[in-house]
């Protein structure tokens, strides 16, 4: 019986994951011929030790993390505002649903290009032409893709403006789960407002909260598409202050042919990522225990 | 978990690329695929009616043309193994010795027809040629120059060199895209084509003419430590870096064409619009001169016939022939305005020679050199013709948008310097063949 999806398991994960494993110990070269020559640990030596590669890949891990620390709680608080908002059953609320998803649509690279649009340095970006404009010309333009400060955080924001109208459906579709028997009765013991979403609420979504955290951090972990696209494509993207681990992997397959160094990350990221989720898995099952 | 699942998979379906033996090469029944980036859209229209022509025009050959994104076509190339690669593909100049170290190219003295190649421009020539043989034949080259707007030049009492000899130096340059700010609509006097990406191989392409007039280079015999990072590129590039106050983003695309700033530095390939949008106002100059005379790229996409082709050339030999034929060459360059391949097609040309508007690009091409030994006397300088040139533009390009960011100039040639040479020990220098 589970045959079928044992071997899809094998084909699609662990084959992938032990070739990345034997790849990253010799030096592969995309659409090199040769037969590669074995390099023994060095690619993992230097994403650690070299202050080159190691920084670039440290910086990495931290804009994954920063990035991870910062999405997970606002968008899920966000798109739980959201779902609160579009369930009140008021005439044209359809339309509200619709306009608040319609973003999940788009392609995040399609996403990244609107964004460049709005945040594109100098007079002509949307953003900085309208607050020159509601502050009287007071704000000066910013660089907010470019600039050190403001580039990862302008990457969290489109990212979150992309993605939390998914959530806002998942969180939606529990919202209209919890019975309205229990509101009734909370508004029978004199419970306010803010009682009654702490605790008939919130305890009725929990289980789908904790899925919409965990499926957000998964997101955030392979964040790499708009960064790409940002900063290869004219968007002047702040590439040091932006870097994610899988953007390093794809640049170092794929734009320096370099299949060696991109498994030796791939195979360090699992492990990290495997870390991170057995943590997870013990806090969320200790709080629900 | 499903981090690096898909990439793996991908890595292992591309690395594993056995040995490249031809699988098309036996049977000769006269079709071959052919492949080439989709660029403009005059562009992929002029070539999709040429391959149309070559089809109709003889029955022993049909050519079935593919076009892939410009942006992803590299890689494709890159990830597909040779013996499943068309046999005819295009390439852009720089990424021909990469293809030819991952044998996906054959050369072309037994394919192509040696009067079609005696009839090639020197640029051309020197594009094509690697380990002395011609593995590359290409329809056009390209111009990298300044673009002005004359009627706000001339409010700003600025007047525009015409020839080489006559470049602005680099303090000139300086002062007077300051100036021209302050007439120019948008504020800003130059768009710099950062909306192209200076990370991508736009950026190496721009900015190498800035390192090379100033005594700079790249690489020499297979180092970039101590050349790349060398104080005359970061002299260079802190003034490139500067000039980012007066340039504009250019996010409407149009900002030159439309009037909104003075000046421009990109290709021949914009003259169609510039021409169409300016008219008699567009004036084509030559790049600022940093001391050792002024410099622009040049190679720019060209053919190649792959080991796909073996034993089948004379069907991709037919259909390279009618590329470089004069005719096919003119309906090309009147879409994208390049400087004709052909020494024959050069001397008909309506926008190059004497007097002509674009004359200035097909001067510069005459006296063409290598990045290795630049001399101030020569003008067009090819890209360096390594195998490790994806490392090399990639590390560049990276360096290049950090510091157009802000970041510090040596701090960041040095990081690029050290990745490059880092990536030529590890490969024997490219050298193995």
């Amino acid at each position: 019986m589970a045959a079928p999806a044992i071997s899809l398991l094998l084909l699609f994960v662990a084959v992938p994951f032990l070739a990345s494993i034997g790849f990253s110990l010799y030096n592969v070269r995309l659409g090199d011929p040769r037969d590669p020559s074995f390099m023994g640990l060095t690619q993992y030596v230097r994403i650690l030790t070299d202050p080159d590669v190691s920084g670039q890949f440290l910086d990495a891990l931290l804009h994954n993390l920063i990035f991870a620390a910062v999405v997970v709680p606002v968008q899920t608080a966000l798109a739980l505002a959201l779902a609160l908002l579009v369930k009140k059953n008021l005439p044209g609320m359809g339309v509200f649903r619709s306009l608040y998803f319609l973003p999940v649509v788009f392609p995040i690279a399609l996403v990244a290009i609107i964004w460049r649009l709005i945040l594109a340095r100098g007079d002509q970006g949307l953003l900085n032409s309208a607050l020159a404009f509601f502050s009287g010309g007071a704000f000066g333009s910013q660089d907010w893709l470019g600039s050190e400060l403001t580039a990862l955080a302008s990457v969290i924001v489109l990212s979150i403006w992309q993605g939390c109208g998914f959530q806002m459906v998942i969180l939606l579709a529990a919202l209209q789960q919890v019975p309205p028997e229990l509101y009734e009765a909370a508004e029978l013991d004199r419970a306010n407002g803010w009682q009654r979403f702490v605790h008939v609420t919130l305890p009725g979504v929990r289980t789908t909260l904790v899925f919409v955290a965990l499926y957000t951090t998964i997101l955030s972990l392979r964040v790499f598409d708009q960064i790409y696209v940002l900063a290869k494509s004219g968007g002047g993207l702040n590439e040091d202050a932006t870097r994610t681990v899988m953007y390093e992997a794809v640049t170092a397959a794929f734009d320096e042919n370099n299949i060696g160094r991109a498994s030796a990350i791939s195979v360090v990221f699992f492990l990290i990522v495997v870390v991170l989720s057995l943590i997870q898995r013990r806090v969320t099952t200790e709080k629900e225990g | 978990m499903t981090i690096g699942t898909g990439l793996s998979l991908a890595l292992l379906l591309s690395a594993c690329s056995g040995d490249s033996e031809s699988s098309g090469g036996e049977e000769s029944d006269g079709a071959i695929e052919v492949w080439a980036h989709a660029g403009q859209a005059a562009e992929s229209e002029a070539l999709q009616s040429l391959v149309d022509e070559f089809n109709s025009s003889q029955e022993d050959v049909t050519a079935e043309l593919t076009l892939i994104p410009e942006a992803d076509y590299t890689s494709t190339i890159q990830s597909t193994s040779a013996e499943d690669l068309p046999e005819v593909m295009e390439m852009d100049a720089p990424t021909m010795a990469s293809f030819v170290y991952d044998r996906k190219l054959i050369p072309l003295e037994d394919v192509v027809s040696a009067d079609a190649l005696d009839n090639r421009i020197g640029g051309v020539e020197e594009s094509g040629t690697y380990n002395d043989a011609t593995y590359a034949v290409g329809m056009f080259d390209v111009g990298l120059g300044l673009w002005g707007n004359k009627t706000l030049l001339d409010e700003a009492g600025i007047e525009a060199p015409t020839t080489a000899d006559e470049a602005w130096t680099v303090d000139e340059f300086d002062t007077y895209v300051a100036e021209l700010a302050e007439v120019a609509p948008s504020g800003k006097a130059i768009d710099l084509g950062e909306a192209n990406g200076f990370a991508a191989e736009w950026g190496t392409f721009t900015t190498t003419p800035d390192i090379w007039s100033a005594g700079g280079t790249l690489m020499l015999d297979g180092e970039a430590d101590g050349v790349l990072n060398s104080q005359e590129n970061v002299d260079a590039l802190e003034r490139w870096a500067s000039w980012k106050e007066f340039a504009d983003p250019n996010t409407s695309g149009t900002a030159f064409p439309d009037g909104e700033t003075a000046l421009t530095w990109t290709g021949n390939w914009m003259y169609p619009t510039f021409s169409e949008a300016l008219g008699e106002d567009l004036v084509l100059m030559p790049l600022p001169d940093f001391g050792q005379g002024t410099k622009a790229g040049h190679g720019s996409w060209q053919w190649g016939a792959t080991p796909t082709a073996e034993g089948n050339t004379e069907a991709a030999g037919a259909f390279l022939d009618f590329l470089l034929s004069d005719d096919s060459i003119n309906a090309m360059v009147e879409a994208n305005a390049a400087v004709p391949g052909s020494t024959s097609a050069l001397e008909q040309s309506e926008l190059y020679g004497p007097d002509k508007p674009l004359e200035l690009f097909a001067d510069n091409l005459a006296s063409a050199c290598g990045s290795e030994d630049v001399t101030e006397e020569c003008i067009a300088v090819a890209r360096p013709v390594t195998p490790g040139y994806p490392t090399v533009t990639s590390a560049f390009g990276s360096a290049l948008l950090a510091i157009w960011g802000g970041a510090d100039v040596q701090d960041e040639l040095d990081s690029a310097a050290r990745a490059i040479d880092s990536d030529f020990a590890d490969n024997d220098g490219y050298q193995n063949d």
